[in-house]
C-alpha cells in the first residue's frame, strides 16, 4: 500500500508541472493583465508601467514561471496582485467552504441515488421506475445554475425555508452551516443523483439476473438483504468510477454555484482571479485542483480493492 | 417610493415549480443579465425626458427608530479597504462610506460641501486649499483626527509610489499643516474643482496608528477599516460578510439632537449574481441591495414589499471611436455611424425604455452642467443623412482606409461577452449593416476589452463614460493629449477643448465654467469621437421598512443636519441616517 501511495505521489509531479505550465502559458497568452483589470482612477502610463514592474509582469514569461515554481516548492505560492493576500492563506480560509459543499453534495447524491437506483432496478418497468426515470432525465436536462436560481425563488423567496444567499462556517454553527449549504448542495447534487441513479439501475438489473442472486432468492432470503447485500456490492464498480469522476467535476461545478449563492469558497475566487488575470491566485488554485484530482482518483482506486477482494489479492499476487 | 406587485404569486407548489421551470429555462436561454453600456429615452418624448428615476422617499411621518440590523447585498467584493490601495468602485464605496466619513460630500444640488471639514477655502489664485477640520472628531481606535494625521495619510499612503491615488493627487505638491485642525493642500497649479476629490478615497481619513499596527500598506491594514464614520469595523470574510457595529461615539446628531447612527449593526455581503441578489432581498435574507444594471432596476420595481430608489447619474453607455484608426478617423464615417442608429431602439434592445433617458452629452438632465441646446444639437436617427455621409466617403478617391472608391467600408465593433451587450452589438450591426457597412463583431472579456482601448488597438468599442465628478476631472481625463494621457481612449483632442479645460481648471465662476463645458459638449456633438445610447440607471432597493436612503443630510458648522445629500447616485448612499421602521 505504501509503495502504491509513493508511486502515486511521484506520478503527481509531472501532472502538477504540466498543469502549472499550461495554466501559466495560457494566462500569459491572454491580452490584458492584473494591472489593466484593476486600473486606478486618473492613471498615467508611468503608473501603469511602475505597477507592472512592482508585480514583476514586465519580465519574460519564462522568468516569471521559474520564479513562481522556485517559490512554490518552498511553500510560498505568492500573493494576489489584486488583493495582496497570501495565496496559501487564501486557500486555507476558503478550502473548508468548498470542501463542505462538496461533501454535502456527495452525501446527498449517495444517500438519494443508491436507494433510488436499487429500487428502480427491482421495480423495473413499473410505475415507480418510470416516474424516477422521467425525473432523473429532467434533472439531467436542467443546468445546475438554472436549478440554483429556481431553488432560490421557490425555497427561499416563496417558501422562506432556507436563506437565499449566506454562509455560516461549520465551526461556528454546524446547524446553521448545513442550512446555508443545503440549497447549493442540492443544486450541485441534482445532476449527480440522476447520473448515479441511472447507472446503478442499469448495473443492478444485470446483477439481479446473476446466478448468485437467483440462488439467494431460491433460499428465501429477504428482498432487502438480496438487494443491498448480494446485488448492490457487485453493481457498484461503475458507480464508484463515475462517483470519482463526478467528484472531480464538482471542483469546477462549485465555481458557478459559489458565485450564485455568494459563498466564500475557492471556486468563486478562481472565477474572479481568471477575470482579473490574477496569475498567482490562478496558479495556486490550479495546483490545488490538480492535487485534488489525483487524490480523488487514488481514493477511487483504493475503493475498488475494498469492494472487490480479487483486485486486492491480484495486486498482492502480482507483487 | 415604489411598492411592487407580486411576480411570484403563492399557489400550489407544483404550479410554481412548473411555471418557474419554464421561465427559468427561457430566462437562461435569453440571458437577461445586462451590463449594458447605456440606454435611454428621447429628450423630445415627455414620457422619457422625465424618466422614472429616483422616486422621492415620502416624508417620514414616523420618527426614526434606533436599533436593528441590516444586511446589504453588493454586486462585487472589495479588494482592499485602505485608501490609496483599494479600488473603490461603487460596491466598495457603498460599504466604505459606513466606516470612513469623507472630508467633503456632494449635495443634492451637485455642489461639494464640507463634511468632516468645517470649511474648505481656496487662496486667491486657487493654488492652495485650506481645510479646517471639525473639533473633537475621533477615529474608532480613539485617536484624534488632526491636520498632522491628514498630512501623514497624504505623504505615506496617497501619494507614494504604487498608490492608486497617486494620479488623483498628482497636482498636490504638498500638504502643509497650519494648525492642529487646519491644513492646506498646496497645488502645483490652480485647480478650481480641487475639493471634488475629497469626496472620494483621497478624502477618507483613517487611523494611521491602527494601520501601522496592522502592518501598514504591505501588511494587513487593508483587511480592516478604522475611520471616523458612523459604523465600526468588526470583521471581514472576503467574499463573505463585512460586519460593522454602531459607533457609539459618532460625532453627528439628527434633527432632534439624537446621536447617529440609528442602526446597531450593518453587514455588507457581496452577491455578484444579479438574480440571487434580487431574490435575497425578496426573501428577506438580506434587506438592502444595489444594482448598476437596468434589467435589475426593472425587476426590483416589481418585488413584493420592496422599495426601489433609482437614480440616473452622469454615466452613460454608448460607443467610443478610435479616431486614430481608419475609417473612423474620418468625420464622415463617424457621422454616418451616429446618424445611422436609433438610440431609442437600442434602449429597447436593452430593455431600458422608461428607465433611462437618451444620453446626448456627459451630463444627465438632472446635472447642473446639462445643456438642452447640446441635447438638441446631438445627432438623431437619420438614415438618409447617414447613407449620404457614407456614400461620400466610399466614393472618395482619398478615403482614409486605403480602399478603392466604391468598395464597402469595413468596421470592427468590440464588446465584452455579456448577453445583453451581445444583443446591443447585434443591434448596432443591424443598423450599420443596413447602411452598407461591413460590420465585424468582436467579443472580448473585460480586461482584454480595456487593454485594447488602452493600447489603441481597437476601432469601435462599446463603452461607458461620464461620472458625478466635476466636469474638469471627467473631461480632462477623456480628452487631453493622448500622447501623455492613456485614458484618452478616443485619441481625440483639440485646441478648443484644451482652452475650455483651462477655463474649467482655473475658474470658480459657475457661468464661465458652464459655458466652457457647453462648448466642449457642442464640439463632441459635432466631431463625434463617441456616441451615446442612454444614461446608466442604478438603484438601491430595500425592504419597505428600511428608511432614509434619499434623505441623508450634510451637517452644518454646528453638526446639525442642514443640506440634503446626493441620495443614491451611483447606487451608493451614506449610512448614518438609515433606520428601520418597527
Amino acid at each position: 500500500m505504501l509503495e502504491l501511495i509513493g508511486r502515486r505521489a511521484l506520478g503527481m509531479v509531472p501532472v502538477l508541472l504540466a498543469a502549472s505550465i499550461i495554466t501559466f502559458v495560457m494566462l500569459a497568452m491572454l491580452p490584458g493583465d492584473a494591472v489593466i483589470a484593476n486600473l486606478p482612477p486618473d492613471f498615467t502610463q508611468d503608473q501603469l508601467d511602475e505597477r507592472r514592474a512592482q508585480l514583476g509582469l514586465d519580465r519574460p514569461i519564462v522568468v516569471q514561471y521559474v520564479d513562481w515554481v522556485t517559490s512554490a516548492v518552498q511553500g510560498d505560492l505568492g500573493r494576489s496582485a489584486i488583493t495582496n493576500e497570501r495565496v496559501s492563506q487564501m486557500i486555507l480560509e476558503r478550502f473548508p467552504v468548498s470542501l463542505q459543499l462538496m461533501v454535502m453534495t456527495m452525501i446527498l447524491s449517495i444517500v438519494i441515488s443508491i436507494p433510488l437506483g436499487v429500487l428502480t432496478a427491482y421495480k423495473q418497468g413499473g410505475y415507480f421506475d418510470r416516474t424516477v426515470t422521467a425525473v432523473t432525465f429532467g434533472l439531467l436536462a436542467v443546468p445546475n445554475f438554472v436549478l440554483a436560481l429556481l431553488l432560490i425563488i421557490v425555497v427561499a423567496v416563496e417558501l422562506g425555508w432556507l436563506p437565499a444567499t449566506s454562509w455560516t462556517r461549520f465551526t461556528s454553527d454546524p446547524i446553521g452551516s448545513i442550512r446555508t449549504g443545503l440549497l447549493p448542495s442540492i443544486a450541485l447534487a441534482a445532476s449527480i443523483i440522476a447520473v448515479l441513479t441511472r447507472l446503478l439501475r442499469t448495473d443492478m438489473i444485470s446483477t439481479l439476473q446473476d446466478d448468485h442472486v437467483v440462488l439467494a432468492k431460491s433460499k428465501g432470503l429477504p428482498t432487502s438483504r438480496i438487494l443491498f447485500r448480494h446485488a448492490l456490492r457487485p453493481s457498484s464498480f461503475s458507480l464508484m468510477t463515475v462517483l470519482g469522476l463526478q467528484m472531480a467535476a464538482l471542483l469546477s461545478g462549485v465555481v458557478v454555484i459559489e458565485e450564485i449563492f455568494a459563498l466564500p469558497g475557492l471556486g468563486r475566487r478562481l472565477f474572479a482571479a481568471v477575470n482579473q488575470r490574477d496569475m498567482m491566485v490562478v496558479q495556486g488554485l490550479v495546483l490545488l485542483l490538480a492535487v485534488l484530482y489525483v487524490v480523488i482518483n487514488f481514493i477511487v482506486d483504493m475503493l475498488y480493492s475494498f469492494l472487490d477482494p480479487r483486485i486486492r489479492h491480484g495486486y498482492a499476487k502480482a507483487r | 417610493m415604489r411598492s411592487s406587485s407580486s411576480i411570484y404569486r403563492r399557489s400550489g407548489l407544483w404550479r410554481i415549480l412548473a411555471i418557474l421551470l419554464v421561465l427559468g429555462l427561457v430566462a437562461a436561454a435569453c440571458g437577461n443579465d445586462d451590463d449594458d453600456p447605456g440606454e435611454g429615452p428621447d429628450p423630445a418624448d415627455p414620457d422619457t425626458t422625465e424618466p422614472d428615476t429616483t422616486e422621492p422617499e415620502e416624508p417620514d411621518e414616523a420618527e426614526p427608530v434606533r436599533g436593528g440590523r441590516l444586511v446589504v447585498g453588493l454586486e462585487d467584493e472589495q479588494n482592499n479597504w485602505l485608501p490609496g490601495t483599494g479600488s473603490f468602485a461603487n460596491p466598495g464605496t457603498m460599504a466604505a462610506r459606513a466606516v470612513y466619513d469623507p472630508i467633503a460630500v456632494r449635495g443634492d444640488d451637485g455642489q461639494i460641501y464640507p463634511y468632516l471639514a468645517e470649511s474648505i477655502e481656496p487662496n486667491d489664485d486657487l493654488t492652495e486649499w485650506t481645510v479646517t477640520l471639525r473639533e473633537g472628531i475621533q477615529f474608532h481606535d480613539g485617536t484624534d483626527l488632526t491636520a498632522e494625521v491628514m498630512k501623514r495619510i497624504f505623504d505615506e499612503y496617497l501619494s507614494v509610489e504604487g498608490a492608486n491615488t497617486a494620479g488623483t493627487v498628482s497636482e498636490v505638491e504638498e500638504v502643509r499643516v497650519d494648525d492642529e485642525l487646519v491644513y492646506t493642500y498646496v497645488l502645483i497649479e490652480a485647480v478650481a474643482p480641487f475639493p471634488d476629490i475629497l469626496y472620494g478615497a483621497v478624502g477618507w481619513p483613517f487611523s494611521v496608528e491602527a494601520c501601522e499596527a496592522a502592518g501598514g500598506r504591505d501588511g494587513d491594514c487593508g483587511n480592516q477599516m478604522v475611520g471616523t464614520g458612523p459604523f465600526v469595523f468588526e470583521s471581514w470574510v472576503r467574499d463573505g460578510d463585512l460586519t460593522l457595529s454602531r459607533n457609539e461615539n459618532y460625532w453627528r446628531v439628527d434633527a432632534n439632537g439624537e446621536a447617529l447612527p440609528y442602526l446597531d449593526e450593518l453587514v455588507f455581503r457581496s452577491i455578484p449574481d444579479e438574480d440571487a441578489r434580487l431574490n435575497s432581498v425578496a426573501s428577506d435574507t438580506i434587506q438592502v441591495a444595489h444594482t448598476l444594471r437596468q434589467s435589475s432596476v426593472r425587476t426590483a420595481r416589481d418585488l413584493d414589499d420592496v422599495n426601489s430608489f433609482e437614480a440616473i447619474g452622469n454615466n452613460g453607455g454608448g460607443s467610443i471611436f478610435n479616431t486614430a484608426v481608419a475609417p473612423v478617423d474620418d468625420l464622415r464615417i463617424r457621422r454616418a455611424l451616429a446618424y445611422g442608429v436609433d438610440q431609442e431602439d437600442l434602449i429597447d434592445v436593452l430593455g431600458g425604455r422608461d428607465i433611462t433617458p437618451v444620453q446626448t452629452q456627459f451630463f444627465s438632465p438632472d446635472s447642473p452642467w446639462y445643456s438642452s441646446e447640446v441635447a438638441e444639437a446631438w445627432p438623431t436617427y437619420d438614415p438618409d443623412l447617414a447613407a449620404s455621409e457614407l456614400e461620400d466617403y466610399v466614393n472618395d478617391p482619398n478615403r482614409s482606409d486605403g480602399r478603392t472608391p466604391g468598395e464597402p467600408v469595413e468596421i470592427e465593433f468590440a464588446c465584452p461577452p455579456d448577453p445583453t451587450l451581445l444583443d446591443i452589438a447585434q443591434a448596432y450591426q443591424d443598423f450599420w449593416g443596413d447602411l452598407g457597412f461591413e460590420v465585424n463583431l468582436v467579443s472580448l472579456d473585460q480586461p482584454t476589452h480595456i487593454g485594447r482601448a488602452l493600447s489603441g488597438e481597437y476601432m469601435i468599442n462599446c463603452w461607458r463614460a461620464g461620472a458625478e465628478s466635476d466636469p474638469y476631472v471627467t473631461l480632462s481625463g477623456a480628452f487631453t493629449d493622448p500622447e501623455t494621457n492613456p485614458s484618452n481612449f478616443t485619441n481625440y483632442s483639440s485646441e478648443t477643448i484644451d482652452a475650455n479645460l483651462e477655463i474649467l481648471r482655473t475658474s470658480i465662476d459657475f457661468d464661465e465654467r458652464y459655458a466652457a463645458v457647453e462648448d466642449i459638449m457642442f464640439e463632441l456633438a459635432e466631431q463625434l469621437p463617441q456616441i451615446w445610447t442612454g444614461g446608466t440607471a442604478t438603484a438601491v432597493f430595500a425592504r419597505d421598512d428600511v428608511r432614509g436612503f434619499e434623505s441623508w443630510t450634510i451637517p452644518d458648522a454646528d453638526g446639525q443636519p442642514s443640506i440634503l445629500g446626493n441620495g443614491v447616485l451611483g447606487a451608493t448612499t451614506l449610512w448614518a441616517d438609515i433606520w428601520i421602521e418597527q
